[in-house]
């Protein structure tokens, strides 16, 4: 006797949540990189490159191949500050 | 690149004093990650002396080298942006298509060799630079120019094949005859007859 479509209404279910839960945060993700993949593995070295492109352009993944900097960035790299203790 | 020190920053201060006016001023480069990485071994063809002269500065001057380098700063600086200003000005489309790529592709050059092939034509014609990859072994293809990169999201269409410029077209054949010393003469064979059949389609094409 072949399987009848109704036992296969709980596995369409799973699978219909994993596939929407998966695209739902594959697009979060792309939305939040402008429209790229997420980067990933990133060390200290790529984080030190990205704070830099975000000096130079305004945004961590924005990207420019311009020979001259813009205005501002020879001044907009700030000395971090701690509190003093004692 | 060692990690930085742990630091608890509440607050930023923006330093606005400029330099003094005895250090020629030389505006900084523009150009963010992914074109410098798309860039950076045109950048090596052209800036390697300078590179050196500031590696080597640095190296000599431990822990004040950011005061005594200035020089050979500003001369990595000019010599980086002369290379920019170069590609732009030529191979604008192909740069642009490479490095959009890398950007996509977590700045992983092996993901992107089919357009970095287009990239490298361009630049080689256009501006003679040549992107060598030191400490290839030559006993196989080099990473550069394989048509099989394994974990990349896209394949390389059948149709498509890397550029070489002569001197890498001249030390591959070589490499292949260090490979095959008993094939050395199929080897020679083989080239003449692909030299041959280029230079008759050139013809054709010049007479067409």
């Amino acid at each position: 006797m072949p399987v009848p479509f109704e036992t296969l209404i709980p596995y369409g279910i799973i699978i219909a949540m994993f596939g929407v839960s998966g695209a739902g945060m594959s697009k979060i993700r792309n939305w939040q990189n402008g429209g790229k993949r997420q980067r990933r593995g990133i060390d200290q070295w790529d984080r030190v490159l990205m704070d830099r492109d975000r000096r130079l352009t305004g945004d961590l993944r924005g990207q420019a191949n311009n020979p001259v900097a813009p205005a501002g960035y020879e001044l907009n790299n700030p000395w971090r500050l701690e509190k003093r203790i004692s | 690149m060692a990690s930085r020190k742990p630091v608890f920053n509440q607050q930023v201060l923006y330093d606005t004093t400029p330099l003094p006016d005895s250090i020629p001023k030389v505006k900084e480069l523009g150009t963010t990650s992914a074109p410098l990485m798309s860039a950076a071994y045109f950048i090596g063809a052209r800036c390697k002396d300078y590179n050196d002269d500031f590696m080597q500065c640095k190296t000599q001057n431990p822990g004040k080298g950011e005061f005594e380098c200035l020089k050979e700063g500003r001369r990595v600086t000019r010599c980086a942006r002369s290379v920019i200003n170069d590609i732009n000005t030529h191979c604008l489309d192909q740069f642009r298509a490479h490095w959009e790529c890398l950007d996509n592709n977590n700045h992983q050059l092996w993901q992107c060799r089919q357009k970095e092939w287009s990239l490298n034509k361009c630049v080689f014609e256009k501006l003679g630079l040549e992107k060598t990859v030191p400490g290839q072994p030559k006993d196989e293809v080099p990473v550069q120019f394989r048509r099989n990169q394994t974990f990349a999201h896209a394949g390389i269409p059948i149709t498509q094949f890397p550029y070489l410029t002569p001197n890498q077209r001249a030390e591959q054949v070589e490499n292949l005859r260090l490979r095959n010393p008993k094939k050395a003469d199929r080897i020679d064979q083989w080239d003449e007859e692909r030299r041959q059949k280029k230079a008759a389609e050139a013809a054709v094409e010049a007479k067409a």
